[in-house]
């Protein structure tokens, strides 16, 4: 059977070269394997990593977080311990205000630059050039240059003293209101060119007779812009904000350079607790904030998706 | 309808101006709005170049000055100097460079092999890939630091690459998968058709159309590694890299050294951003499929 070994099928040569390989279907999943080989080698080892490096830790947390230290009974003291501490309190207070404030804050901001952005005017792309140049600076950076505008003797109390709005310098670094509205306006400076992207990248795919049919209709400018830019922009909307409100809740460089320990947020709440020892509650503080996470994106598909498909 | 055509030319041109008579008295108010916009997103970094320029009795006077004011180069003198900015400088350039090869040669062919599957899996694949990123990194980080430390690899470069893998790897398969499914599958075909294996298309083809968006990843990879503090906090004891250094610089309170590393650390950032910026825009593929 010496025409077995022929593997080519070409007539390159002028000779008719007969195949002899199997072409009927096989079956089976070692047969699917074996079709399927390279792919399988070209994709296993990244699927590996990220199940053994990403959720393997996930569930070691979920665990650690369910038992007692030491022994592995299980108990639900780590949650109450948790739980029963003022940092974390502040912590969870901290979180959920920076996200809501700071996020509110960048949808405004960034849709008032994006729309600006898509008007046609002289010195737009320097503009734009200055509008993306926080998205080159790290963030831990973002954080560090606001501390020379919220420290005591810092720019924000300069002018606010400059201007006659306050008497004494106000003391921005600590928890509450203060440190939220600090750490908020340090993640607004760096994520300002990441929504404006977004929702820029979304401006640019209306199509301008939508605005034209508008203007006939006689709508006005604020008028077109709510019941036509919005409603159109809602897909852009919905993805800059699910990715910077889960961005916003792990937030940490930011406050661990801006607050330390004064302002706790989550994250850095867990970072300290772990640092202490206290690897099980930290455990448990880390799964209270992903299901922070979780809860905000579940309902904010089902309460702002849902009904704004009702209304199409 | 083209008798009242809308004199807005520019798609963009209705959005924002309305009816005409408020575009005219609006384009000085757009100007003013422009500048204080330009100006709050400069001014921070004016700030960390002029700490970095001041004196430590100047930084944290009770009155801070507006304007540079006798600026001295003493902050960059102490910190350039081998000792001081050796060692983290050499772990995070390590780190760095180490996380983006090995996330280049782990994403690259599994995200190949995702662009390739069929339209329903493969978005199905990627909304998995970016599902991870719900979870917080302390989740992550905070088992990934007991097993390092039970494994020895604390305050070392491979462990940290390791740990930077994790947040890296969703983010570069997905830039990956985005430049090899615009690459069309005539052109693996007809390369194998001329008798090419499918690991020579691989390379020869696919391969070098798919530079640019590797490039970028890479890039992306980079850049993450030589920006991260949490999980070098987490696994970083006795050594430190540059944002470690940042951060233990703020702790102490000592204002200048932070700018000044701040400006050290910003610096290779803006310049591999201006590079990505060119580099997006090359139009690799045009020459490709000629037929």
């Amino acid at each position: 059977m010496d025409q077995g070994n022929v593997r080519s099928t070409g007539t390159a040569l002028g000779v008719d070269v007969v195949d002899q390989r199997d072409y009927r279907p096989r079956r089976g999943p070692m047969a699917w394997v074996r079709k399927h080989a390279l792919e399988i080698a070209m994709a296993t080892p990244l699927f590996l990593y990220i199940l053994f490096f990403m959720f393997v830790p996930v569930f070691q947390s979920i665990y650690f977080s369910f038992v007692h230290e030491g022994t592995s009974s299980f108990t639900l003291d780590n949650y109450r311990d948790v739980m029963g501490r003022s940092q974390f309190g502040e912590a969870f207070r901290n979180t959920l205000g920076i996200t809501a404030f700071g996020v509110s804050m960048e949808m405004v901001v960034g849709m008032g630059i994006a729309l600006m952005l898509s008007r046609a005017f002289h010195g737009r792309g320097i503009f734009r050039s200055i509008v993306l140049l926080p998205l080159g600076v790290p963030t831990l950076v973002a954080g560090a240059a606001m501390l020379y505008f919220v420290g005591f003797n810092g720019y924000l109390n300069e002018i606010l003293l400059d201007l006659g709005i306050i008497d004494v310098p106000v003391y921005w670094q600590q928890s509450g209101v203060r440190g939220m509205f600090i750490i908020a306006l340090a993640d607004l400076w760096k994520t300002i060119p990441l929504v404006v992207l977004i929702l820029l990248a979304g401006l640019e795919s209306i199509p301008g007779d939508v605005y034209e049919a508008a203007g006939i209709d006689g709508a006005g400018g604020w008028q077109k812009f709510w019941h036509h830019t919005i409603p159109l922009l809602m897909p852009s909307i919905t993805m800059a904000l699910i990715l910077r409100a889960i961005d916003a809740f792990r937030i940490f460089d930011i406050a661990m350079v801006l607050g330390g320990q004064a302002i706790p947020v989550m994250s850095s709440f867990v970072y300290s607790d772990y640092r202490a020892g206290n690897t099980n509650t930290a455990a448990a503080a880390a799964v209270i904030l992903l299901m922070m996470i979780v809860v905000f994106v579940i309902a904010y598909i089902f309460l702002v998706e849902r009904r704004s498909e009702v209304n199409r | 309808m083209s008798a009242t055509q809308v004199p807005a030319s520019t798609p963009g041109d209705g959005i924002a101006s309305g009816p005409r008579r408020r575009f005219r008295g609006g384009n000085a108010g757009f100007w003013v709005l422009a500048i204080v916009v330009a100006f709050f997103l400069l001014v921070p970094l004016y700030v960390l170049v002029k700490v970095s320029l001041s004196t430590l009795a100047q930084a944290t006077a009770p009155r801070p000055s507006y304007l540079i004011q006798d600026p001295t180069l003493d902050n960059w003198r102490r910190l350039l100097t081998w000792d001081v900015i050796g060692s983290p400088l050499q772990h995070s350039l390590t780190v760095a460079t180490g996380t983006a090869i090995i996330a280049i040669l782990l994403a690259a062919p599994a995200a190949y092999v995702v662009a390739r599957l069929p339209r329903g899996v493969r978005y199905f694949v990627i909304l998995g890939i970016l599902f991870t990123r719900m979870f917080p990194e302390v989740i992550i980080a905070t088992p990934i630091a007991s097993n390092f430390f039970s494994w020895g690899l604390n305050d070392t470069d491979l462990g940290l690459m390791l740990a930077h893998l994790v947040r890296t790897l969703p983010l570069v398969a997905w830039i990956l998968v985005g430049s090899f499914e615009v690459i069309p599958y005539d052109l693996e075909e007809s390369s194998a058709v001329d008798g090419a294996s499918r690991i020579v298309t691989l390379v020869r083809v696919v391969l070098p159309i798919a530079a640019p968006g590797i490039a970028v990843a890479a890039i992306f990879a980079w850049l993450d590694s030589w920006n991260d503090l949490l999980y070098a906090i987490y696994l970083f004891l006795t050594e430190r890299t540059l944002p470690l250094e940042v951060y233990y610089y703020a702790n102490r309170g000592n204002v200048t050294d932070v700018a000044t590393f701040s400006v050290i650390l910003t610096i290779p950032v803006v310049i591999i951003t201006l590079f990505l910026q060119r580099w997006i825009k090359s139009g690799y593929l045009s020459g490709a499929v000629k037929g």
